[in-house]
């Protein structure tokens, strides 16, 4: 009997702290993402910025400049999941870079203060958004190992704890910002 | 900043007739030393062989008698060494480290704030003597740089009450200004218990180190493998190591070969290289001519300067102009 109990307070034991470890990793990815969010919205604020600055200048590109502001009125909603943050930021991100690539057919963009502090300041923020980015899916990537692996998966599945999505991390972005050839392009 | 090519030349060439003259000085001292060091040799054999017949060879007063004669071999080393040395940092090392740029200010007798060293956090034990020497101070591409040699140590007691001394650190420290802006800590430490226990158990030693805060896992496997990072806030850790920093990084560690040491705190970098020796000290049993050891001499000081853009601490973000 005494043994009985003894393995019955050890297993509850077990439970508890796998339990607690789950809610914790889960705490730790809302956690990070909440500082993924506050670098998004920052970088949102700096959009009609942008857009306004160049747009008398790019005539020719007047499709980009309504996608990224279609995108950022989208990102703007209230009650978006997750999963559909981390989608827009990543398109939103490929329709910055279309921007930067097209300045660099208007040599007197090129030449605004204006525009290229703007330029400067997008370029810091992306490399926070990068470290957010990684931050968070290291996170997830703890959550998500351990509501797959043994034997945390049975707690998990109890528990009804789904796995999470991870931020694709782009070629161009493991290359990083290089905000000095930025300058000398 | 200069070449290495161009330093090699500038020691040469510019500082050759002061070295010439130096070179003379070390070969006079070193006989006089070798003379010394036969007279010091034949008093101590007739002395070990006396107190051998009438004590023992093993008797506690021998051990006394090799003691005094090791401290009396070191306090005349010093002394012979003393003005040769200070001529060698005042004719040699000041020029070169103004030839590498004429930014940089040297002190050979002052040394980095202890404040600055207990604020990097890298050595987390209380100090209880604290010195140094080779302090040079200025700024390389617009980035404000300091360094010197530190010898950081603590004190024990045993049992019987006798206190002994132990080396915390030994070696390098630099402190430059960091291109981004931070608030929280970050240090990156050698990866000792993943080296010796394995990637599993060396993980989980490191994870339960609490003193440190939490072990951030980094997403630069090579990395990972030579270093371990502690930090209190995970999206600035990363922010500040991005993958080219991490790179660089290792890629500096590969031109070293000593144990690095980095923490990031007030907007900081802090550099430690426990080189466990004294940097820039003049060669008495080799020449000053040896190519070997002039390339030394430059190396360390071109390396230790070339922090700046190595790491390209000189890349200036908008937000830090």
């Amino acid at each position: 009997m005494q043994i009985f109990l003894i393995i019955l307070g050890i297993v509850a034991l077990v439970m508890i702290l796998m339990y607690n470890s789950l809610i914790g990793k889960k705490n730790q990815v809302d956690n990070i993402f909440a500082g993924v969010d506050t670098v998004l919205k920052k970088r949102y604020d700096l959009i009609p910025n942008l857009v306004a600055s160049v747009e008398r200048y790019m005539e020719h590109e007047k499709g980009v400049l309504e996608n990224v502001t279609a995108l950022r009125a989208q990102a703007m909603k209230p009650n978006l999941s997750d999963d559909q943050k981390i989608a827009l930021d990543t398109k939103l991100s490929a329709a910055l870079g279309a921007i930067t690539v097209a300045i660099e057919n208007y040599p007197e963009l090129k030449a605004n203060e204006n525009v290229m502090h703007l330029q400067r300041s997008l370029s810091e923020i992306e490399e926070q958004i990068s470290a957010a980015r990684r931050a968070y899916n290291q996170a997830v990537t703890d959550l998500n190992n351990a509501i797959e692996m043994f034997p945390t998966n049975l707690i998990a599945g109890w528990m009804n704890l789904q796995r999470r999505a991870v931020f694709e991390i782009t070629i161009a972005e493991r290359q990083n910002v290089n905000v000095h050839e930025l300058f000398n392009r | 900043m200069k070449s290495l090519s161009e330093l090699t030349d500038f020691y040469y060439k510019e500082l050759y007739p002061y070295l010439e003259e130096l070179e003379k000085r070390r070969n006079h001292i070193l006989s006089q030393l070798k003379w010394y060091g036969g007279i010091g040799t034949v008093f101590f054999l007739i002395i070990a062989l006396w107190m051998g017949k009438n004590f023992g060879l093993f008797h506690p007063l021998m051990i006394a008698v090799a003691v005094g004669f090791i401290l009396i071999a070191s306090i005349t080393y010093r002394y012979m060494t003393q003005d040769y040395a200070k001529d060698f940092k005042n004719h040699i090392i000041t020029p070169l480290i103004e030839a590498i740029d004429s930014h940089l200010l040297y002190n050979p007798d002052f040394m980095i704030s202890q404040y600055l060293f207990e604020r990097s956090n890298l050595f987390q034990h209380s100090i209880d003597r604290y010195s140094g020497n080779d302090y040079v101070k200025g700024s390389i591409d617009g980035v404000p740089i300091e360094f010197s040699d530190i010898h950081a140590e603590y004190q024990t007691r045993d049992s019987k009450g006798r206190t002994q001394w132990h080396t915390l650190f030994r070696g390098l420290f630099l402190v430059a200004e960091f291109n981004k802006n931070f608030k929280s800590k970050t240090i990156i430490l050698p990866d000792l218990a993943e080296k010796t226990f394995g990637n599993l158990i060396g993980g989980w030693l490191q994870s339960i180190n609490i003193a440190r805060g939490k072990v951030i896992q980094l997403d630069d496997p090579v990395f990972e493998k030579k270093f371990v990072v502690y930090g209190e806030d995970p999206i600035e850790a990363r922010y500040i190591l991005s993958h080219s920093m991490m790179m660089r990084i290792v890629e500096f560690q590969k031109k070293i070969s000593h144990p690095l040491f980095i923490s990031f705190v007030q907007n900081h970098i802090h550099v430690a290289i426990g080189t466990g020796k004294d940097l820039f000290e003049p060669t008495v049993f080799k020449s000053l001519l040896d190519y070997k050891q002039a390339m030394e001499y430059i190396h360390t000081l071109r390396n230790t300067i070339g922090i700046i853009e190595e790491l390209k601490l000189n890349e200036k973000l908008w937000s830090k102009e």
